[in-house]
């Protein structure tokens, strides 16, 4: 890498020449057109600040369109109910890695933002009475836990994803937001620690565009590309961690991954729990329905971690299907053609389509499918991102983050279903809240370096810091010597983490891989629409995030939600929650692993170092609602 | 005498047919819902977004650069996967006139699982995006030769065509 870069400084000045760089200036950018990236953005418009939004997609299409759960809030409208239940259950679905400050804020605000969207012209699917729709789902509970389940998930049909982005979208526009569509971020602007901007390539001429501004809102989403089975979109590629982990922040709880028991096998694509609802069964190599030795009672309907976690247990013990013995068999043939028809006619055609199989003669290949990222860029409530240092949060100016890309952390070690549309709403509103509170618009102008066309980009005048590795990518796209690609992720994508004894060997196989990235080359040297350019900036993304991943992950020993590891299956908190804490000692920071991880990664050398921070513990208010002491998670 | 509720049914499905094609049979569902609740279409109907445009300067060989990155990077796993397929069979012979129908296929709708439902054949197509693209389209998406698409395609197959 190093002397690519020492390389790269020489012809950068002839880059910055031949690469047409425009500047703009605004009050506030938005990266990402999502969920979260559409609310804020439109907040921020609404506010009176001239909003830019940088997005590599247009923004309908961004992954949030694939949701089709819905949006929890407790609205109270199928029965009676109140959100500290609904915080509770947050609490607990988190496993007590949740910050119960950021819970508690996006349960209180939840009926609200449900309400405000149906104002914006969201149509939610009504009752008789016309009150909004509330369906069940998992993971929601009346009165603490002990009051049945709970109805609070609202949604639009089956399209409650699509029909947010296309009301924000349409909303926003009304205010004069400016959108920069099928632009991609490359970097965030950085000065003295605080965040000026974003830079982006503009894929339709290849031109770079600075996006100058004292407010940054990073909404670019998870990273499930990193996998070689995901259910995400291949947009998922990490773009805005892997820019904040450039800028030299760190990145929090990345191992803490959710899991998908039935996507296909090597497509992903999800397979939903009704098809194990209607009576389907998960088979090894051996024809045994195994999930009857896991959960006698429950069997193939099991909660999601177990089921995941016993599937991935008979691959390892040796009873996996397939040539390389590495998945299992979701089987429905025995099920009456009839009632596949009707009741599951989306998984006939998507078997067919992706695994080249008839459901009503064989089964269908599946595997345990990454699904959701609850690690990100750490934020407070407010959503604004911080650092960690001498035992205190401390506030990045200028920069802030929501969603998916974000950590707040609401998700905790485990998400709970139809909560994450709603960390988008909420926090994306709550992004545009804070910078309106602090910045008014156009209040004192930013001095800015005057920076000319013919200086480096990174030259020691401006305030505009381009990483090694943008350079290097041009580098690669001017002067290529040979044309070879590295097989876009394959190997990247091939998921070692958290097995006992893999652990450390996964570590050590990510670090060979991280240094092989340094021979990625692109074939297509024109500047216009280089998709193999962007592919191989998101490979980079996704090689950032995968070495936290993974490190992060050895490093935690212990299970706690979705982060399993089989040599040491219990949670390790400060106190033994299965008995009365009352006599017990209490144990230090160090002993016990209750604590986000914060990583950092060296881009150059791909070493990464990991520190932690405390959980917070309490909620906003304690006596609005008090916060929840850690317990034993059963359900 | 109708009831209020029946009589608000009948407004609003005859409201929903005159914005929307008729659809027939099962709506197919990615998703095991039960029962799925009545959608009203509201937004798509009172905030219109911008109408898609031709490019019509933009030279051939450009635009199947675009639209191959337009292919690639879709909302969801189950139209990146098919897409990307999709262009690397067909979309350096297609004809300008074809190029023209992709380009409005997979930019005009709004709704990407609607090009999914359109392809798979769960719902019917609309008229404005028939014609021999979407025909193509469906014959692929059947995978009558039962390959396993297990992901989108890498790019090396562009710079093999390239040499």
């Amino acid at each position: 890498m190093a002397s690519v870069c020492a390389a790269s400084r020489l012809l950068s000045k002839r880059i910055s020449t031949q690469y047409p760089v425009v500047d703009h200036e605004f009050d506030a950018v938005v990266v990402g057109a999502g969920g979260a990236g559409l609310r804020a953005a439109f907040g921020l418009s609404e506010a009176g600040f001239n909003t830019a939004c940088v997005t590599k997609l247009f923004p309908t299409r961004s992954h949030t369109v694939a949701a089709q759960g819905g949006i929890n809030a407790a609205l109270g409208n199928m029965e009676g109910d109140d959100w500290r239940w609904h915080f509770y259950d947050t609490v607990k679905g988190s496993d007590w890695l949740g910050d119960q400050d950021a819970i508690h804020y996006m349960t209180e605000q939840a009926p609200a933002a449900v309400v405000e969207l149906e104002n914006f012209g969201m149509p939610f699917s009504r009752t008789e009475d016309g009150k909004i729709y509330q369906r069940a789902f998992g993971g929601q509970s009346l009165k603490f836990g002990k009051g049945g389940q709970a109805h609070r998930c609202c949604c639009v049909a089956d399209r409650t994803g699509h029909s947010l982005l296309h009301t924000l979208y349409g909303r926003s526009l009304r205010y004069d937001t400016s959108y920069f569509v099928e632009y991609f971020a490359l970097d965030l602007l950085m000065e003295n620690g605080e965040c000026k901007g974003v830079i982006a390539l503009c894929m339709e001429d290849g031109s770079i565009h600075r996006f100058r501004s004292q407010n940054t809102v990073i909404a670019t989403g998870g990273y499930g590309r990193t996998y070689f089975s995901c259910t995400s979109a291949h947009t998922s590629t990490g773009d805005g961690n892997a820019m904040v982990t450039r800028a030299g922040l760190p990145c929090q709880d990345l191992e803490f991954v959710q899991f998908h028991p039935t996507g296909i096998y090597g497509a992903g694509c999800l397979i939903t729990e009704g098809c194990r609802g209607e009576g389907g069964i998960l088979i090894n190599s051996e024809g045994e329905r195994f999930m009857e030795r896991y959960a006698p009672n429950a069997k193939d309907l099991a909660s999601r971690d177990v089921v995941s976690r016993s599937m991935t247990i008979e691959i390892r013990e040796g009873r996996g299907v397939g040539p390389e013995k590495d998945h299992v068999y979701l089987q429905l043939h025995h099920l009456p053609p009839q009632q596949l028809a009707t009741r599951l006619p989306g998984i006939s055609e998507t078997a067919m389509i992706f695994a080249g199989v008839d459901v009503t003669k064989e089964p269908i290949p599946v595997l345990p499918t990454v699904h959701y990222n609850m690690g990100g860029i750490p934020t407070n409530y407010k959503g604004q991102v911080i650092t960690h240092t001498n035992g205190n949060d401390k506030v990045v100016p200028g920069l802030y983050a929501c969603g998916e890309a974000a950590c707040a952390s609401v998700h905790g070690a485990n998400r709970l279903g139809a909560n994450s549309l709603l960390d988008l709403v909420v926090f994306g509103r709550a992004c545009a809240l804070t910078i309106a509170e602090e910045h008014k618009p156009d209040k004192g102008k930013i001095r800015w370096h005057r920076l000319r066309r013919d200086r480096t980009p990174s030259g020691s005048s401006g305030p505009v810091h381009i990483t090694c590795l943008l350079h290097c990518s041009l580098w690669c796209l001017c002067c290529l010597p040979r044309r070879e690609t590295v097989p876009p992720d394959a190997q990247c994508r091939r998921r070692v983490c958290g097995q006992p004894g893999q652990a450390e060997e996964g570590c050590d196989k990510m670090d060979d891989i991280y240094q092989s990235l340094d021979d990625i080359k692109t074939f297509d040297r024109g500047i216009v629409w280089n998709t193999d350019l962007v592919e191989s900036l998101e490979l980079q993304n996704l090689m950032l995030n995968a070495v936290q991943t993974i490190y992060s992950a050895e490093q935690r020993k212990e299970s706690r939600g979705a982060h399993a590891r089989e040599d040491f299956k219990d949670r390790v908190d400060e106190y033994d929650f299965s008995k009365p804490t009352q006599g017990q000692e209490k144990k230090p920071f160090e002993q016990h692993w209750r604590k986000h991880t914060m990583s950092y990664v060296d881009p150059k050398t791909g070493k990464v170092s990991l520190e932690y921070r405390p959980v917070i513990d309490h909620s906003l208010d304690e006596q609005d609602c008090a916060h929840i002491p850690p317990a034993i998670r059963s359900y | 005498m109708l009831s209020s509720v029946v009589a608000k049914r009948l407004v609003a499905g005859m409201c929903q047919a005159a914005w929307r094609p008729a659809v027939t049979g099962l709506v197919s569902c990615r998703a095991y819902r039960g029962d799925s609740p009545e959608d009203t279409r509201g937004d798509l109907i009172e905030i219109p977004l911008p109408p898609w445009e031709e490019r019509p300067g933009e030279p051939a060989d450009i635009k199947k650069k675009r639209l191959l990155y337009e292919s690639r990077k879709r909302g969801m796993l189950e139209n990146c996967i098919l897409l990307s397929l999709f262009a690397k069979q067909y979309l350096n012979t297609m004809s300008e006139k074809q190029l023209l129908q992709y380009d409005r296929l997979i930019n005009e709708p709004s709704n990407d699982w609607d090009i999914y439902y359109w392809a798979t054949e769960a719902q019917p197509t609309p008229d404005i995006y028939q014609g021999e693209v979407m025909e193509m389209l469906k014959e692929f998406t059947k995978n009558h030769n039962h390959e396993q698409r297990l992901d989108a395609p890498s790019l090396e197959y562009l710079e093999k065509e390239i040499q």
